[in-house]
C-alpha cells in the first residue's frame, strides 16, 4: 500500500511528538537549560493533544462510505502495522494527559537535582511515544516495537536519580524482570506466528476461530503474550518488581509508570483479546484466577504498608486486577453475529475505557502530592506515612487533595473513582461472573481500610516532630497546578460523569 | 420542585456555619437551624399530600447510563422519617450549642452535623437505589467526620475508623445487593421495583440479594455480628450519639429493611435470618448494657439492643408486626435521644460519665434527673409512656409466631425476658445516677444544667407522655400513612390505645417488670460474671483480626516480597514453567507432521560447540573476561548456522555487529571490576540449575513442536521478485535498498540523529582511566603494544579495502552497504585501539558529522533524482551496460543510495565508539596528585 497524505496526517499525533523528540534531544545538546526543554516538552505534547482532537474530529467529519478512497474516515489503516480509530485516539489522549502532568510533575521535582536534568523530558518524550505506538496497533510487531520504545526508556527514567541506591536499584530490577517478561512475549508472538502464520490481529483472530482444532498453541501463545503484557501490568504473580520500582523510582517517574504505561498496556492488552478473540475457557479461567489473586494479593499485601509509595503500588496491583476481571466478560465472545461488536463488547470497551480514564486522574493526583512534598536533593523521597502524618495542619489543600484522592481509589461516591468500580462491578453482574464480583468486592472491602489508614494519619497533630514539607508556593508551580486539576477533574468526573462516558462511548468501535 | 429542596436547604446550610463563623456561638447556631427549619417548613407543607394517599415525585436525569436519576419520592414512609430526623436534628443544633466547649469549633461541627442531615434526608427520601446508596455512603463518611470530631483523642479516631470500616464494607456489599435487584428488575427506579417484589423473589439470585442487602442494613444499624462498631463510636460528642446513635444513622439500616419490605420479605430465609439475627442481637446488647460502667457505653448496648427487637419485629413478618417495628422506631428515637442528651448534661456537668463516680445527683440537677426519669420509664416501657405501647405490640406479636413449630413458646418467653432485662438497665441508669449514693471523685461541683440546654429534652420528654396517652390521635395518621407505603391496610382493625384490657401480652409486661427489678438487684453477680466475658469484647475481635490479617500479610511480604531480584525471577520463570507444560501436557503429539532433516557432521559438531560455549559461559560468569570469550564462541557458531543455512548476509551482519559489541563490552570491563563477587549458596546454584534446565526441556519441546509444524513462508516471493524487480541478485540488499527503501532511509536518518546525540550529550562526561584493577593489580602500564600496532596499521588499508569490495558487490552476492560500512568502522576501530584516540586523532581528520551528513545527503538525492523522471520518491533504476575488457556492468540507482548507507553507518559507529572512547581520559586526578608527589620527592632527594 502507498503512504498517503491522508495516512500521514492521521498518524499526525505520533509524528508531532517524534518531532519533539529530535527538537529536545538537540536543543538539549545546543545548550543546557531546564526550563527551556521543559517547556519545549510540554508545547510539543500539547500540540500532540491538540493534533489528536483535530484527527478525531477530521475523522468524524468525513466518514467517507468507502474505506478505500483516500478521504480521512475511521478507522484509517496507516500500513498493516498501526490503525487510527477512535478507540486508539482516545487512549492517545488519554497517555498524553498523562505524559503531560508527569512532565509538569518532573519539572517540579528535577529541580532539585544538579545536573542532567535535560534528558529526562527526551526519555519521557520517547516512552510517551512507544505508548501511543502501543494503543494504535494491530499487529505483533508495532505491538512489540511499542512495548520496547515504552519500557527501555522507562528503565533509564527509574534509574534517573541514580546517585541514589534505590534509584539505581529499581532501574535495573525493572530493566532485567521487563527483559525476562519480554522474551516470554516474543516467544508467545512467535509460536502464534509458528502456528497460524500471520501476526495481525484480526487475521489472527480469523484463524482462531476457523483452526481451534489446534488450540493448544493458542493457549502456549497467548498464555506466553498475557505472561509478559502481564508482567507490565503487574498482575499477580508477576508484580513482585511493582513495589519496589515504585518505591525506589524517582515519584514522578511512578506516576508515569503507574499511568502511561499501564494505560497503554493495558488498551492494546484488549484490543488483542477483541480482534483476536479465543474461544479457549481454560485460557478465560487462567485470566480470570489471575484478576482474582491480583485483587486479593495487592489488597492484603498493602493492608501492612507504611510507604505511600509502596502501598499505591500494591493499589495499583488491585486496581489492575479489577480491570482485568473486565477482559474475562470477552469470553461470552465479542461479535453479536453480524459481524458489529457485541453489547458485552461495547460495555468491556466502556468499562476499560472509563476506569483506566479514573484511574489516571487519581493516581496522578496521588503522586503528584507525593512529588509536591519530595525532592531529590533531599535525599529519599518522602514516602513514609509518618512523613504525612499532620500533613493538614501544614498544607492544608495538599491534604485535602490526597484524601480526596484516596477516597477516589477506595471507590467512594462523588469521586471518580466510583465510576470505575461501578462499571467494573456492573460488568461483572450482567455476565454473571458473581465469584468475580464477589471478589472486587471483597477487595474494595480490604481497600477502604488502607485508604482510610492514610487519610487519618493526614489529620494526626504531632507536635515537635520536624517535617518535610512542600514548597510554600506549591500552588503556584505548575505541577502544583496539574495536581489541582486532576483533583478537580476527579470531583466533577464523581458528581458528573456524562461527558467522560460520552467520549468513551464515542471512542468504542475497535476495527469493527 | 419543592421536595428536592428538602434535601438541598441542608446541604446549603451546610455552607452556613462556615460563612457565619464570626457570628459567636449562639448566631452560629441560630443562623444554622434557619435552613433545616425551612425544610421542616416544607415538609410538612408538602405532608399535606402525602396524607391525601399521594406519593410527592421529583425526578431529574443525572447519569442515565448508569441508571442513575435525582430522584425524589416522598411517601408516608419517608415523611415519618424526615419529620424525625428534621426535628431531632434542630433539638440537637440547639443541645450542641450548650454543650460544645468554647474551643471546640463551633463551625466545623455545625457544617459536619448539615451534611450528615442532608445525607439522611437523603436516604429516606431517594426514588432511585442508586441515589439511596450515595447518600448511604455519605452518612458512613459525614458520621466518620463526627465521630472523629475530636481529633485529639486517639479512641476517636480509632472509633470513627472502625465504624467507617464496617459500615463502609457494607456499604459495598449493599452496592452489590442494589446492583443485582437493579439488573433482575432492569431499573433503580424504587417506585418499579416496590412493584416487583414477586420477581425478585422468584428469581434464583434471590438469596444472594438477600443477604448482600441484610448485610448492608446490619453493618448500619449495629446488629449481629455487625455491633461491635457503635460502643467505639461513643467517643464522639454527645450530641452526635444522641442524633447519630438513637435517631438517626443507626435507623438508616431499619429504614432501608423497611423501605425494601415489599420486595424481599416474605420469604422462609427473611423470616429465619432477620427474626433470629434479631432475636440475639437484642439479648447481647441488653446483657452488655447491664454490665457497662461508661453511662454512653450502656446506651449504646441499649441503642443495639432496641435496634434488635425493631429487626426482630421486622422478621416475624406479620402486618401488626411491621406496625409495631415501624412505631416502635419512633418511640426509641425519641426516648434514646432525651436519654442521650441528660447522660450528656451529667458528663458535662460532673465531668465524668463512669457510673461508679456517680449517685445521688438528683440533689444537685433535679430537673434533668426528672427528665432522665421519665425517658428511662419510657424505654422500661412504663405504662402511660410511650415505650410501653410499642412494646405490648411486640409482646402481642410474639405470641403469634408459629414458625418455629414446637418450639415456638421459646419466641414469648424470650421477649418477656429482654424486656426484663430492659427494665433491669433502665433502672441501672436512672436510679444508680441520680437517686442511690452520692457522687464520689467527681473532677467537677455537679450542678445544674442552664435552661437551653433542658429544653430539647423537655421538647421529647413532652412527646414521650403524649404519644404514650393519645398514640391514636399524637401517631395515628401519621403511621398510617407511613404503613401505607409499605404494608397497605396494615392499620385495618388495629386499636393504637393504651388499654386493650387484661391479657396475657399485659400480664408478660408486668412479669418482665418484676423480673427486671430482680436483676436490677442481682446486678452485682452479673458483673462478675462479666468479668469472664469481658475477652470477648468484639472490639479485640475486630483489631485482632485486622493485626493478625497484617501480620499475615507481613509474614507474606517476607516471603514473596524480598526485595531480591533473584527471587523475583525464579518465581516468574516458574510460572512460565507451569503454564508451558500445562500446555505441553495437553498436546496429544510432540512431533508434527514436517519429516526431520537429516543430521550431518558439521551440524553436530557446531550444536556440540554452541551448547558447550553456554554452559562454559554459565560456569565462568564470575570471570568476566573468560565469560566473554566463552560467549563469543556460541555467537561464532550462531553465526556459522546461519551460513549453514543460507543467509551468508544475515552471517555476515551478525559477525560484524557481534564484533563490534564485544568491543564495546571490553571497553566496558576495563572500568569495572574482573570477578564477580560469589552471591549464591550451593543449594541454591542447584535450584537454579533443576528450574533452568526444566525450562530448557520444555522450551526446547515447544520448539521442536512448533518447528515441526507445517508453515508457509514469504521468501519465495521475494526470492522470485529481487532480480526482475530490483536488479539484483542479493534478495536481502535488494529489500534493504529498493523495496524497503524508504524505511532503510528513515533508519539510517535514525541512526545519525542518534550518533549526534550520543555526541552531544556525552560532551562533557569524563571517566579517569583506572591505573589498576579494581582487584588492585595494576594494568599493563603499556597501553599499546607495539605489535598490535603495526599488525594493525598494515591491516588497516587492507580492511578497507575489503569494506569497499564488499560494498560494491552487495547487489548481487552477500554484501552491501550496510556489512561494508561496519567492516570499515571495525577497521577504524582497531586502529583507535592499537594505537589511541589521540594518536588516531591526530592523523585521521576526519569529522564524522560530515561523514554522516553527507551519506544522509547522497540517499536523500538519489530518492529526489526519481522526480526528475517523474517518478515517486526513490524509486529505482538499473540497467546493464558492456564494457570492454571489464565485461558485463550493472548500473542502478540503489548502489548510490546503498553509498549513502555506507556513509552513514561508518559516520555512526565512529562518532558513537570513538566518543565513548575519548570519555577515558589518562589525565586521573589520582594519577596527576601521585605524580606530583612523587616529582617532589624526587626534587627532595635531589
Amino acid at each position: 500500500m502507498n503512504l498517503t497524505l491522508t495516512h500521514l496526517f492521521a498518524i499526525l499525533p505520533l509524528i508531532i511528538v517524534g518531532i519533539t523528540v529530535v527538537v529536545v534531544m538537540l536543543s538539549a545538546a545546543w545548550r543546557r537549560h531546564h526550563f527551556l526543554n521543559a517547556t519545549l516538552t510540554v508545547i510539543g505534547l500539547n500540540l500532540a493533544l491538540a493534533s489528536v482532537v483535530w484527527v478525531y474530529f477530521a475523522g468524524q467529519g468525513a466518514v467517507a462510505p468507502d474505506l478505500a478512497s483516500s478521504a480521512v474516515g475511521f478507522p484509517t489503516l496507516v500500513t498493516p502495522l498501526v490503525m487510527i480509530d477512535g478507540y486508539a485516539l482516545f487512549y492517545m489522549a488519554l497517555i498524553l494527559v498523562a505524559a503531560l502532568a508527569c512532565s509538569t510533575l518532573a519539572n517540579a521535582y528535577l529541580e532539585g537535582l544538579d545536573e542532567h536534568r535535560e534528558e529526562f523530558y527526551l526519555l519521557l518524550l520517547s516512552s510517551t511515544m512507544g505508548a501511543m505506538l502501543l494503543v494504535s496497533s494491530i499487529h505483533m510487531v508495532s505491538l512489540f516495537l511499542g512495548l520496547e520504545l515504552m519500557s527501555v526508556a522507562l528503565y533509564g527514567m527509574a534509574a534517573y536519580t541514580f546517585k541514589r541506591r534505590v534509584s539505581l536499584e529499581s532501574g535495573i530490577k525493572y530493566m532485567v524482570l521487563s527483559a525476562v517478561a519480554s522474551s516470554f512475549l516474543l516467544f508467545g508472538m512467535a509460536l502464534l506466528y509458528a502456528a497460524y502464520g500471520t501476526l495481525e490481529f484480526a487475521s489472527l483472530g480469523l484463524r482462531l476461530v476457523f483452526e481451534d482444532s489446534v488450540g493448544i498453541w493458542t493457549l502456549i501463545g497467548v498464555g506466553m503474550m498475557v505472561i509478559g503484557l502481564g508482567f507490565k501490568l503487574s498482575i499477580v504473580p508477576f508484580h513482585m518488581w511493582t513495589p519496589d520500582v515504585y518505591e525506589g523510582a524517582p515519584a514522578p517517574v511512578s506516576a508515569f509508570l503507574a499511568t502511561v504505561s499501564k494505560v497503554a498496556v493495558f488498551a492494546v492488552l484488549v484490543r488483542f483479546m477483541i480482534m483476536s478473540p479465543t474461544f479457549d475457557t481454560k485460557l478465560h479461567t487462567v485470566i480470570a484466577v489471575l484478576a482474582a489473586l491480583s485483587m486479593i494479593v495487592g489488597n492484603l499485601l498493602a493492608l501492612g504498608q507504611t510507604n505511600l509509595k509502596r502501598l499505591l503500588g500494591y493499589s495499583s496491583i488491585a486496581h489492575l486486577g479489577y480491570l482485568l476481571s473486565a477482559v474475562v466478560a470477552l469470553r461470552a465472545g465479542v461479535t453479536d453475529g453480524g459481524g458489529e461488536l457485541s453489547f458485552t463488547g461495547q460495555l468491556v470497551l466502556e468499562t476499560t475505557g472509563i476506569y483506566l480514564a479514573t484511574y489516571v486522574l487519581t493516581t496522578l493526583g496521588a503522586f503528584g502530592v507525593v512529588t509536591l512534598v519530595s525532592s531529590p536533593s533531599r535525599g529519599q523521597d518522602v514516602a513514609q506515612l509518618h512523613h504525612f502524618r499532620g500533613l493538614f495542619w501544614r498544607r492544608p489543600y495538599l491534604a485535602v487533595i490526597l484524601t480526596f484522592m484516596m477516597l477516589s481509589l477506595a471507590g467512594i461516591p462523588m469521586t471518580a473513582g466510583f465510576i470505575g468500580k461501578f462499571y467494573v462491578l456492573a460488568l461483572n453482574m450482567n455476565e454473571e461472573l458473581w465469584w468475580l464480583a464477589g471478589t472486587v468486592v471483597l477487595g474494595s472491602a480490604i481497600g477502604l481500610y488502607y485508604y482510610l489508614r492514610v487519610m487519618v494519619s493526614l489529620y494526626l497533630a504531632e507536635p515537635g516532630e520536624i517535617q518535610r514539607d512542600a514548597a510554600h508556593d506549591w500552588g503556584q508551580r505548575s505541577g502544583g497546578v496539574m495536581v489541582l486539576i486532576a483533583a478537580l477533574l476527579t470531583l466533577l468526573f464523581g458528581i458528573y460523569p456524562q461527558p467522560l462516558i460520552d467520549l468513551v462511548q464515542a471512542a468504542s468501535p475497535v476495527g469493527y | 420542585m419543592t421536595l428536592p429542596l428538602i434535601v438541598l436547604l441542608p446541604l446549603l446550610g451546610s455552607l452556613v456555619p462556615l460563612l457565619g463563623a464570626r457570628a459567636g456561638r449562639t448566631g452560629s447556631a441560630c443562623l444554622t437551624a434557619i435552613l433545616p427549619l425551612c425544610a421542616l417548613v416544607l415538609t410538612i407543607f408538602l405532608s399535606v399530600s402525602v396524607f391525601d394517599g399521594q406519593i410527592v415525585r421529583y425526578s431529574l436525569p443525572w447519569v442515565p447510563q448508569l441508571g442513575l436519576e435525582l430522584a425524589f419520592r416522598l411517601d408516608g414512609l419517608s415523611l415519618l422519617f424526615a419529620l424525625l430526623i428534621l426535628g431531632i436534628g434542630l433539638l440537637i443544633i440547639v443541645y450542641a450549642r450548650y454543650y460544645l466547649a468554647p474551643e471546640d469549633s463551633m463551625a466545623r461541627f455545625y457544617s459536619y452535623l448539615m451534611l450528615f442531615m442532608t445525607s439522611m434526608l437523603g436516604i429516606v427520601t431517594s426514588d432511585n437505589l442508586l441515589l439511596l446508596w450515595f447518600f448511604w455512603e455519605l452518612t458512613s463518611i459525614s458520621s466518620f467526620l463526627l465521630i472523629s470530631f475530636w481529633t485529639h483523642q486517639s479512641s476517636a479516631r480509632k472509633g470513627a475508623r472502625m465504624a467507617l470500616a464496617v459500615t463502609g464494607a457494607g456499604g459495598l456489599c449493599l452496592l452489590a445487593g442494589f446492583m443485582l435487584i437493579g439488573k433482575i428488575v432492569g431499573t433503580f427506579d424504587i417506585g418499579t421495583i416496590l412493584d416487583s417484589g414477586d420477581m425478585i423473589r422468584e428469581h434464583p439470585a434471590y438469596m444472594v440479594v438477600l443477604v448482600l442487602v441484610l448485610i448492608g442494613a446490619f453493618s448500619k444499624s449495629a446488629q449481629f455480628p455487625f455491633q461491635f462498631w457503635l460502643p467505639h463510636a461513643m467517643s464522639a460528642p454527645t450530641p452526635v450519639s444522641a442524633y447519630l446513635h438513637s435517631a438517626t444513622m443507626v435507623k438508616a439500616g431499619i429504614f432501608l429493611m423497611i423501605r425494601l419490605y415489599p420486595v424481599i420479605s416474605g420469604t422462609d430465609a427473611w423470616y429465619y435470618i432477620v427474626t433470629l439475627v434479631g432475636l440475639f442481637t437484642m439479648f447481647y446488647g441488653a446483657y452488655m448494657a447491664m454490665v457497662q460502667y461508661d453511662l454512653k457505653g450502656l446506651l449504646a448496648y441499649s441503642t443495639i439492643s432496641h435496634l434488635g427487637l425493631i429487626t426482630m419485629l421486622l422478621g416475624l413478618d406479620t402486618r401488626l408486626s411491621t406496625l409495631a417495628a415501624v412505631f416502635h422506631v419512633v418511640n426509641h428515637a425519641i426516648f434514646k435521644a432525651s436519654l442521650f442528651m441528660a447522660v450528656g448534661i451529667v458528663d458535662h456537668e460532673c465531668g465524668t460519665r463512669d457510673s461508679r463516680k456517680l449517685g445521688g445527683l438528683r440533689k444537685y440537677m433535679p430537673f434533668t434527673a426528672a427528665l432522665a426519669t421519665v425517658a428511662g420509664a419510657s424505654m422500661a416501657g412504663v405504662p402511660l409512656l410511650n415505650g410501653f405501647i410499642s412494646k405490648e405490640m411486640f409482646l402481642t406479636e410474639s405470641l403469634q409466631t408459629q414458625n418455629l413449630g414446637g418450639l415456638s413458646w421459646l419466641i414469648p418467653a424470650l421477649a418477656t425476658v429482654g424486656s426484663a432485662l430492659s427494665v433491669a438497665y433502665s433502672l441501672r441508669l436512672v436510679v444508680d445516677v441520680f437517686y442511690r449514693g452520692a457522687p464520689r471523685f467527681l473532677p467537677k461541683e455537679p450542678h445544674e444544667a442552664p435552661r437551653p440546654m433542658r429544653l430539647p429534652i423537655e421538647v421529647l420528654i413532652l412527646l414521650c407522655l403524649a404519644v404514650g396517652m393519645f398514640p391514636a390521635q399524637i401517631v395515628g395518621p401519621l403511621l398510617d400513612v407511613a404503613m401505607s407505603a409499605v404494608a397497605p391496610n396494615a392499620m385495618d382493625g388495629q386499636d393504637l390505645s393504651l388499654w386493650h384490657g387484661f391479657n396475657l401480652p399485659l400480664m408478660m409486661s408486668i412479669a418482665a417488670m418484676a423480673f427486671g427489678a430482680v436483676l436490677y438487684l442481682l446486678r452485682g453477680g452479673l458483673n462478675s460474671f462479666r468479668r469472664d466475658f469481658l475477652v470477648t469484647d468484639a472490639k479485640y475481635v475486630f483489631e485482632g483480626a485486622v493485626q493478625r490479617a497484617t501480620a499475615f500479610c507481613a509474614r507474606a511480604l517476607d516471603r514473596f516480597d524480598s526485595r531480591s531480584l533473584q527471587r523475583y525471577v525464579f518465581l516468574m520463570m516458574a510460572m512460565m514453567l507451569v503454564l508451558a507444560s500445562f500446555g505441553l501436557l495437553r498436546m496429544p503429539v510432540l512431533m508434527g507432521e514436517v519429516p526431520m532433516q537429516p543430521l550431518d557432521p558439521y551440524i553436530i559438531v557446531g550444536a556440540t560447540l554452541m551448547a558447550t560455549g553456554a554452559i562454559a559461559t554459565v560456569y565462568f560468569q564470575r570471570q568476566r573476561l573468560i565469560a566473554l570469550i566463552c560467549l563469543s564462541i556460541t555467537e561464532l557458531m550462531v553465526i556459522l548456522t546461519f551460513l549453514r543455512f543460507s543467509a551468508p548476509d544475515l552471517a555476515l551482519t551478525q559477525l560484524v555487529v557481534s564484533t563490534v559489541t564485544v568491543i564495546l563490552m571490553l571497553l566496558t570491563l576495563f572500568f569495572l571490576p574482573q570477578q564477580t563477587p560469589k552471591a549464591s549458596s550451593g543449594i541454591r546454584i542447584l535450584r537454579d540449575l533443576i528450574l533452568a534446565g526444566a525450562i530448557g526441556i520444555v522450551i526446547a519441546s515447544i520448539n521442536f513442536a512448533v518447528l515441526t509444524q507445517p508453515y508457509e513462508t514469504i521468501g519465495n516471493f521475494f526470492t522470485e521478485q529481487a532480480k526482475p524487480g530490483g536488479g539484483g541478485y542479493n534478495v536481502v540488499n535488494v529489500i534493504l535498498v529498493d523495496f524497503r527503501g524508504f524505511d532503510t532511509f528513515g533508519e539510517i536518518a535514525v541512526l545519525g540523529i542518534a550518533a549526534l546525540g550520543v555526541l552531544k550529550l556525552l560532551n562533557r562526561m569524563k571517566i579517569f582511566v583506572p591505573t589498576t584493577s579494581a582487584e588492585n593489580r595494576p594494568w599493563s602500564p603499556e597501553y599499546y603494544p607495539t605489535i598490535f600496532g603495526s599488525v594493525s596499521q598494515v591491516l588497516f588499508p587492507l580492511a578497507l579495502m575489503v569494506s569497499v569490495y564488499i560494498f560494491l558487490r552487495g547487489h548481487n552476492l552477500p554484501g552491501g552497504g550496510f556489512i561494508g560500512g561496519l567492516v570499515a568502522a571495525s577497521a577504524l576501530i582497531m586502529l583507535y585501539m592499537a594505537r589511541g584516540v589521540e594518536w588516531t586523532l591526530r592523523r585521521l581528520r576526519v569529522d564524522y558529522q560530515h561523514v554522516i551528513a553527507a551519506g544522509l545527503l547522497v540517499a536523500a538525492f538519489t530518492g529526489m533524482g526519481a522526480w526528475a523522471f517523474g517518478e515517486p520518491f526513490l524509486t529505482s533504476w538499473f540497467d546493464y551496460f558492456h564494457l570492454p575488457l571489464i565485461g558485463e556492468l550493472e548500473l542502478a540507482t540503489a548502489l548510490v543510495f546503498d553509498l549513502g548507507i555506507y556513509l552513514v553507518v561508518i559516520g555512526s559507529t565512529m562518532m558513537i565508539l570513538a566518543n565513548l572512547g575519548k570519555l577515558a581520559t589518562p589525565h586521573s586526578p589520582a594519577r596527576e596528585a601521585r605524580k606530583a608527589s612523587t616529582k617532589s620527592t624526587t626534587m627532595e632527594h635531589h
